[in-house]
């Protein structure tokens, strides 16, 4: 089995339905190879949420089947197991939308990414140390209520919480929604950063392409439950389609919307 | 005037404390909104099942006071066991509503069990309290009274410590906070919700039988318990449904509100307003404050 060795994921050709109808994901695959990070591409109900969640097992609990394919993880079929387990296997999924405990403390947040695993008082704090390390922002706030922090806070505050589980992989849903550019750079540094240091696997799911690409050594775009384009982050990002599409950079030197519509006015006028 | 004064305080501080007596019912409706944001129905089920099954230990099989009381409280986590694993794991994906409808159900099923393993009587349960007013208190202070409402006072105030150290200072307090917040959530980073399930079921059967031993003690233990459990009500609704603090709280203003327009306006209105007075008052709070005093609003950030 050397290749479960190279691939700590693996998902093979999967079809998800929701309530047994609705067909959400047609035919997937993807590799996330050990130690390195995967973007998961798409814009609004592609299907990257939906993938994620059928690797977390987290699709149970909307209804969601995997009727198709398979998905192997670090060695185990994933079929049988629930969310808890795949915790404990070292797999954490940072739902989309952030998701803190908004009536408890930025601290308690945190703590409560260790249920899985029986730690003493004294090295719950000793892991809390290493993770303020990462999050030096999460410090300051402590002892404030999370639903009081801001978005690019709560984001930092779901990311360390699931670094207390000690994954060997995250699956992270859209961490950089809504927030400012300046935070989406440092919530992808400090995600760049547990890749490194602490050698977590990461499989990102991101419509933010550029940054995305930016930050990822490999990149699967998907389209209505499809794999369309699969590459090195190099390549799709000097790739013509994924510019055009997905970067908003053309041939024809439109750049943003302004430019499109600069090009209609002009036409109109010569006719 | 002095004497109009002593009087007053009489049916204040005995409806205050005939009002914890709600708060203890209330807890455990609360414990169980908490974790799975259902109104559990069958909490009054729950109230007659496990006093009657107090009652049944010590009278027909003549365990003494303090095991009896043990016996009862662990089969009330082996009731919370049963919940967990036959009604709330299959319908762990399903809708709010529809654990709603599970807990009426739950509420038959253990008043059918309860009057089929004790028969359907009523009993007497004798905790050793009067509920008569307390001599001493009747001598120095003129007032009167009841030895059983101080002591339900004591006991609530000993449960919202119990409840407030284990929630806020313990591993699984902090699972169940996180699980009352976002469930999904907290089963994304590994909570295991059955455990959780299982802790507030537990803890809502052991609430529900010292709030029992109190009702059962007042009124004798009778099927009418379970509609008396339905009092928690506007309890809930004036202190908020997931407030352990708002519970008592609740509890103290119902009681004290109901004793007090008894007396002074209950007349007007030919007497016994008692039993719609609290539910007048929840209308009020749900025009003016449906989240009740303490529940916890929605926090939204703008």
């Amino acid at each position: 089995m050397s290749n479960s060795s190279v691939n700590i994921l693996d998902i093979k050709n999967i079809e998800v339905r929701y309530d047994n109808v609705i067909l959400a994901l047609h035919d997937v695959s993807l590799k996330v190879p050990k130690g390195k990070v995967v973007a998961l591409l798409g814009a609004n109900g592609a299907g990257k949420s939906t993938t994620l969640k059928a690797v977390s097992t987290m699709l149970a609990s909307e209804r969601g089947k995997v009727t198709k394919g398979s998905i192997n993880y670090d060695g185990t079929a994933i079929e049988k197991q629930n969310p808890s387990q795949m915790v404990g296997l070292g797999m954490v999924q940072v739902l989309e939308g952030r998701r803190c405990f908004g009536h408890l403390t930025v601290e308690e947040n945190i703590i409560s990414g260790a249920y899985s695993r029986k730690l003493s008082k004294g090295d719950i704090n000793q892991e809390l140390e290493k993770i303020y390390a990462y999050f030096i922002r999460l410090k300051e706030r402590r002892k404030s209520q999370a639903a009081f922090t801001s978005g690019g806070e709560q984001q930092m505050i779901a990311v360390a919480r699931a670094m207390m589980a000690k994954p060997k992989m995250l699956l992270l849903d859209e961490p950089t929604m809504g927030l400012a550019p300046q935070l989406v750079a440092e919530i992808f540094n400090i995600v760049k950063e547990l890749n490194t240091k602490e050698g977590v696997s990461i499989l990102l799911a991101e419509q933010n392409t550029n940054v995305a690409l930016k930050n990822s050594d490999y990149g699967y775009i998907i389209e209505t439950g499809r794999v369309m384009l699969d590459g090195s982050a190099q390549s799709l990002l000097n790739d013509d389609k994924v510019k055009e599409l997905y970067l908003g950079i053309s041939k024809k030197g439109r750049k943003n919307f302004r430019d499109v519509l600069k090009e209609e006015s002009l036409k109109k006028k010569n006719n | 005037m002095v004497d109009e004064l002593l009087f007053f305080m009489e049916v204040l501080v005995g409806g205050l404390l005939a009002g914890t007596m709600y708060s203890l019912v209330a807890l455990g409706f609360v414990l169980i909104f908490k974790a799975s944001a259902t109104f559990n129905f069958s909490q009054g089920a729950m109230v007659f099942f496990s006093v009657l099954a107090f009652c049944g230990f010590m009278q027909d099989f003549n365990i003494p006071f303090v095991l009896a009381f043990i016996l009862a409280a662990l089969l009330m986590v082996v009731v919370g066991l049963c919940t967990e694993r036959l009604v709330l794991r299959p319908l762990m994906n399903a809708s709010e509503d529809t654990v709603l409808m599970a807990t009426i159900g739950l509420g038959y099923v253990l008043e059918g069990l309860a009057q089929a393993a004790w028969g359907v009587e009523v009993r007497r349960l004798d905790l050793g309290i009067g509920d008569f007013p307390v001599p001493w208190i009747a001598d120095n202070l003129k007032l009167f009274i009841s030895a059983l409402d101080i002591t339900a006072g004591l006991v609530a105030a000993l449960m919202i410590i119990g409840l407030f150290l284990l929630f806020k200072y313990t591993k699984i307090g902090l699972g169940l906070r996180a699980v009352a917040d976002d469930a999904g959530a907290a089963s994304s980073i590994g909570i295991p919700l059955k455990h959780i399930m299982l802790l507030v079921w537990s803890a809502a059967g052991v609430v529900a039988l010292v709030a029992g031993c109190m009702w059962g003690a007042r009124a004798g233990v009778q099927f009418a318990l379970v509609d008396l459990a339905l009092k928690a009500l506007p309890v809930l609704i004036i202190g908020g449904f997931s407030s352990i603090p708002g519970a008592i709280i609740g509890g103290l203003i119902i009681g004290a509100t109901e004793k007090v327009l008894e007396v002074y306006i209950g007349p007007y209105f030919g007497g016994a307003i008692e039993g719609w007075a609290p539910y007048v008052l929840a209308i009020f709070f749900l025009l003016y404050r449906p989240e009740g005093l303490f529940g916890e609003k929605i926090i939204r950030r703008v």
